[in-house]
């Protein structure tokens, strides 16, 4: 954190390298999005505006497998890096699920009902962002596993009978859409939409955040930080 | 006694005949003294003028050239009023037969005047052999002559005949265009409908019949009919139900067109709309005690999506049932028996062995046919919905919470987040 940033009151919350994970993330699932859910809902006119428009079938598959073969890569790295790197053990530590996140899940919503006055103390990651994580991490493995198991389809059928790949395909789709639903519905109200960050918190693009933000919403993080003199 | 008997009988029979006319015939070079004239002509009751002029040339040349003029005006005397028609019947007997049962004949002999007689379509004094290329018969100027009258649009609304688009559309055939190449192996009007003896299609006797079409179009596609001959459509044909698919109801009659041409009803991409004109009528599967929704599964299996969007190496309905040679799937002969579908699913994913032929093809969504998706389906519906719902009243009570605190003013403070 530079001098700058803490004159301005600014905390860095994403390094340059998970915003370029984050970004190519979004690129990506947009474009499987696009191409898979045309498919999916291919008597729908405006998914077949969308396959003429990826050139066709046979395209729409190259562009998506494109885009798969891209993402696995993001992921890959990403957990090498998680597993590996002191920056992203320390990020796994902190996105870990304890105990802790369902009590404090339960406090917010006795906040908001009224039966307490005190909001979660959170740490660097509340039960949102590791609800976010963990469901889109598992989400995209299961597609990805059913998406290889549709890709390599010549092995795929001397080895499964044609009902598991019935299934697998949609697994495929369904999954998608949840995941997809998820973060659009999830993800985009709770970095653009929600009160405290609207009209969006700009740490996916500048890495940072204010100082006052993070107080109020991750107090546990912000007295870390201060602690570890940082701030 | 007998040959005695006959040759008398035929003695006396060459003097009726030849005595007459050998008396009074004139001779052809008689006849041309007047008709030779280019300018002789009369006008008929009607009021309109005809030529009465005679090639002499277009006449030797002709296949009767050889003969005289009074072989077929027999009532000419030099000179003459007005002649009886000549009736090509005299020698012509089968033919003049074959063509008073037909359609234009029985007009004709109701006294139609637009239907055509013999010379309409063979000529008069310039009659040629149909094997001459300058025949209006021959094969190849045939289609020319029945246009004539069948591309007249009042003809064709006259008789409730199928109208000009269809035969148009001959031209732009299959058929039609290699005619009009030259090909001597075309299949021209005659071909089909016959030619002194054509009858409606709704006639039993009509070589166009629904029940007779496949042989009739076996005459040049051999093969094609023996394989046809063991399909359970033409079993259906044969034992005379009439929704069972002959030839014309797959491939189209006058239109007729190549598999490769993209608008034709058998072309890759077309076929399942083809098959589905009768397989996806519910009257139909019932009576047959056909699988339903085979339209809509394979529409919306990848197989449908791919040919729907012009990826023809995709598999149609005829990639895995067969094409002419359709049987259904009880037949251990037919493409599609579950013994023999590792092989069929094998001609396009060589890997496709016995085991991934287990379980349903035609994907129908429904717990009694494919239970596993249609159990996943509803689960993801279900975990969706209730995703969707708790998401929408998480925000809900967040903003209630919100505005509760607002309400219930600075008691919070400026320290206490939202």
């Amino acid at each position: 954190m530079s001098k700058a940033d803490l004159a301005q009151g600014k905390v860095i919350r994403m390094s340059l390298l998970f915003r370029v994970q984050h970004l190519l993330l979004t690129v990506l699932l947009l474009v499987l999005a696009l191409t898979g859910f045309a498919l999916m809902y291919h008597e729908n006119a405006l998914a077949q505006a969308i396959i003429r428009f990826e050139g066709g079938v046979q395209n729409r598959g190259v562009v998506h497998r494109i885009a798969a073969v891209l993402l696995m890569a993001n992921m890959a790295y990403h957990i090498f890096y998680m597993l590996l790197s002191r920056e992203g053990r320390a990020e796994f530590r902190d996105f870990l699920v304890s105990r802790k996140d369902i009590d404090e899940f339960l406090q917010s919503l006795r906040y908001n009902v009224g039966m307490t006055s005190e909001y979660p103390r959170f740490g660097r990651y509340g039960f949102k962002e590791k609800f976010q994580y963990w469901g889109t991490s598992v989400g995209i493995l299961l597609i990805a596993f059913t998406g290889f198991m549709l890709w390599a389809e010549t092995f795929s059928m001397r080895v499964f009978p044609k009902f598991v790949l019935d299934l697998a395909l949609i697994i495929h789709g369904y999954q998608g859409l949840l995941g997809f639903l998820l973060l659009f519905l999830w993800h985009v109200y709770n970095v653009h939409f929600a009160p405290s960050v609207f009209p969006m918190n700009p740490s996916w693009i500048t890495g940072k955040v204010s100082a006052e933000w993070l107080r109020r919403e991750h107090p546990l993080e912000y007295e870390k930080l201060k602690g570890e003199g940082l701030l | 006694m007998i040959r005695c008997f006959l040759v008398a009988a035929l003695a006396a029979a060459a003097l009726l005949t030849a005595g007459p006319a050998g008396a009074a015939a004139p001779s052809v070079g008689e006849c041309l003294d007047c008709h030779g004239d280019k300018s002789i002509e009369m006008t008929t009751p009607g009021g309109q003028t005809v030529s009465l002029h005679v090639d002499l040339e277009e006449y030797r040349r002709s296949v009767h050239g050889g003969g005289s003029c009074v072989t077929c005006h027999t009532d000419a005397k030099s000179p003459h009023e007005r002649l009886a028609k000549v009736n090509c019947g005299r020698c012509h007997g089968d033919a003049a037969k074959s063509y008073a049962s037909s359609s234009h004949g029985k007009l004709r002999a109701k006294g139609v005047a637009d239907v055509p007689a013999c010379h309409d379509c063979h000529g008069k004094h310039g009659i040629r052999k149909s094997k001459d290329p300058a025949a209006r018969t021959f094969h190849l100027n045939i289609a020319a002559a029945c246009l004539r009258c069948h591309k007249d649009r009042a003809i064709e609304r006259k008789y409730g005949l199928p109208g000009e688009k269809e035969m148009i559309g001959y031209e732009r055939s299959v058929h039609g265009l290699a005619s009009k190449g030259g090909q001597m192996g075309s299949a021209v009007c005659p071909d089909c409908h016959g030619n002194h003896t054509i009858l409606p299609g709704d006639n039993p006797k009509s070589a166009t019949n629904r029940q007779n079409i496949p042989t009739l179009c076996g005459k040049c596609h051999t093969g094609i009919l023996d394989k046809y001959e063991r399909s359970v459509h033409a079993k259906g044909m044969r034992a005379g139900i009439a929704e069972s698919p002959v030839c014309t109801d797959c491939h189209g009659e006058h239109t007729i067109s190549k598999v490769s041409d993209p608008n034709s009803p058998v072309a890759a991409r077309n076929i399942p709309k083809t098959c589905s004109r009768c397989h996806d009528k519910e009257g139909i599967s019932s009576r047959y005690a056909l699988p339903k929704k085979r339209f809509s599964s394979y529409m919306d299996s990848f197989h449908g999506i791919a040919v729907e969007y012009g990826m023809t190496k995709a598999a149609n309905c005829a990639s895995c049932h067969g094409v002419h040679d359709i049987l259904p799937s009880s037949d251990p002969a037919s493409t599609v028996n579950k013994a023999n579908l590792p092989n069929t699913c094998g001609r396009c994913h060589p890997k496709a062995g016995p085991n991934f032929a287990k379980g349903p093809v035609h994907v129908e969504i429904t717990p009694s046919k494919s239970l596993g998706v249609f159990a996943i389906r509803v689960f993801y519906t279900l975990f969706i919905s209730a995703l969707v719902i708790l998401f929408v009243l998480h925000v809900g009570l967040e903003m209630y919470g919100r505005w509760n605190r607002r309400r219930k003013g600075g008691a919070e403070g400026k320290g206490s987040p939202k």
